[in-house]
């Protein structure tokens, strides 16, 4: 009889040493392998660069499908956070018009909103439907709007509204300067800054730049850095651009291109951007003369910078 | 004396069995923050050609190379090439097989199967 205190008690002993021993060998010595893991168990930095890689992958192949498939599994927050992150970014790098559509389709269908969005939001655009197949060319049977020539240009190639055949609008802005810039190692670029009657800066005002064959749009206030009415686009050589804001068709300077600068025409190694201050007209100013304005009616200025060689 | 002796090893037996059932099969240990060198296959795979695809769109090859170390930080390239040659045998996405043959070229590594798909290179 005093013998079976003494078996239990070693029968317990031995069952607790064993069960460490177990646990010990199975979560430290020999866990279970490592292998055939998925995108949500890897660590943050490896997710929000999966996601920032899947948008990318959109970015250059329009499969809107594969995009979100493979974003499948993550955690919400992961996704917006990432892509969030990226639309922020290559907005205020002033990446293009047509890589920030997508950049914003593809967070629509992931239901991600951030404010650099809002300005490609209602942008028309024929990326909106996801396809791999080249673009067709636009037509417009509906309305008699020239036919676009397929030239070959890397812009977007929407077709701008015509100007509504009434009387001519009153802009609500004009210039008040055109300077060109000439600093050296610049890419081509338009810079708009946009200010009321007595010089403060705007934001939130549409600036539209239109060329032959598209239009693109941009909102003053999204580069805060450079000034809240402060807006720019990246423009080609040999196209003409004109320039406009809020409804597209009321222009404001036209004839826009992008020359040489002055000093260094010889070598025509410099090519000068513009800068356009736009200014809210008052009211006494606003009823009189909404024409256009040729460029060669403005005075061009250049920055003590230019000159190089 | 050997009747306790004999319970208690086979309480240690028991309690071994138990606790590698639990360790193995009833709790696991549970990775997180894992590295993309431990994704399935297919994920993987996925991997490599958005790298690639991001190397298209953003031109950065340093990063691209940072990204495909965390796959094989001896030879960053030796996975783009697998893939691609993979690809090319199954019958792959055309485009993906380009996009990884100019990343290996990029990368200084170009074998015959991927050369034909780097047409415009320099």
């Amino acid at each position: 009889m005093s013998g079976m205190p003494i078996q239990r008690f070693s029968l317990f002993i031995g069952l607790a040493i064993g069960l460490a021993l177990g646990l010990v060998y199975t979560w430290y010595i020999a866990p279970v392998e490592l292998i055939n893991t998925y995108p949500a168990l890897m660590r943050s930095d490896f997710r929000a660069d999966w996601v920032r890689m899947a948008a990318l992958s959109y970015v250059a192949d329009g499969d809107l499908e594969r995009a979100v498939r493979r974003m499948e599994g993550l955690e919400r927050q992961d996704v917006a956070g990432a892509m969030e992150a990226l639309i922020d970014q290559y907005a205020a790098a002033g990446r293009s018009a047509e890589t920030m559509r997508r950049l914003t389709t593809l967070a629509q269908a992931l239901d991600v909103h951030t404010p650099a969005m809002l300005v490609y939001l209602d942008t028309p655009s024929e990326l909106a439907t996801p396809s791999q197949t080249p673009r067709p060319t636009p037509t417009e049977a509906a309305t008699p709007t020239p036919v676009l020539t397929p030239t070959p240009t890397t812009r977007p190639t929407r077709t701008p509204h015509p100007p509504t055949p009434t009387p001519t609008p009153v802009p609500p802005f004009q210039i008040a300067e055109k300077e060109q810039l000439c600093e050296p190692g610049q890419t081509p670029h338009i810079e708009v800054v946009v200010r009321d009657e007595n010089g403060n800066e705007l934001p939130g005002v549409e600036v539209w730049l239109m060329w032959q064959d598209g239009a693109d749009r941009a909102v003053t206030g999204l580069k805060p850095d450079r000034g809240e009415g402060y807006v720019d686009f990246d423009v080609e050589l040999d196209v003409e651009y004109a320039l406009g804001t809020s409804e597209l068709g009321v222009g404001l300077v036209s004839g826009l291109r992008i020359e040489h600068c002055p000093e260094t025409e010889g070598d025509g190694s410099l090519m000068g951007s513009w800068r356009i201050t736009l200014e809210r007209r008052s009211a006494a100013t606003s009823m009189p003369e909404p024409t256009l304005i040729a460029t060669s009616e403005l005075t061009t200025t250049v920055t003590p910078e230019s000159g190089g060689e | 004396m050997r009747r306790w002796a004999i319970l208690g090893v086979a309480g240690l037996i028991a309690g071994l069995t138990i606790g590698i059932v639990i360790g193995w099969w009833v709790w696991p240990v549970e990775y997180t923050n894992t590295p993309p060198s431990v994704l399935r296959r297919d994920y993987r795979d996925t991997y490599i050609v958005m790298v690639a695809t991001a190397y298209e769109v953003e031109g950065d090859l340093d990063r691209a190379r940072e990204r495909l170390a965390a796959l094989d930080a001896e030879d960053p390239a030796t996975p783009v090439i697998e893939l691609g040659e993979r690809l090319i045998e199954t019958g792959g996405d055309s485009d993906d097989i380009t996009r990884l043959a100019r990343l290996a070229w990029a990368l200084d590594v170009i074998t015959p199967p991927l050369a034909p798909y780097l047409e415009g290179q320099p």
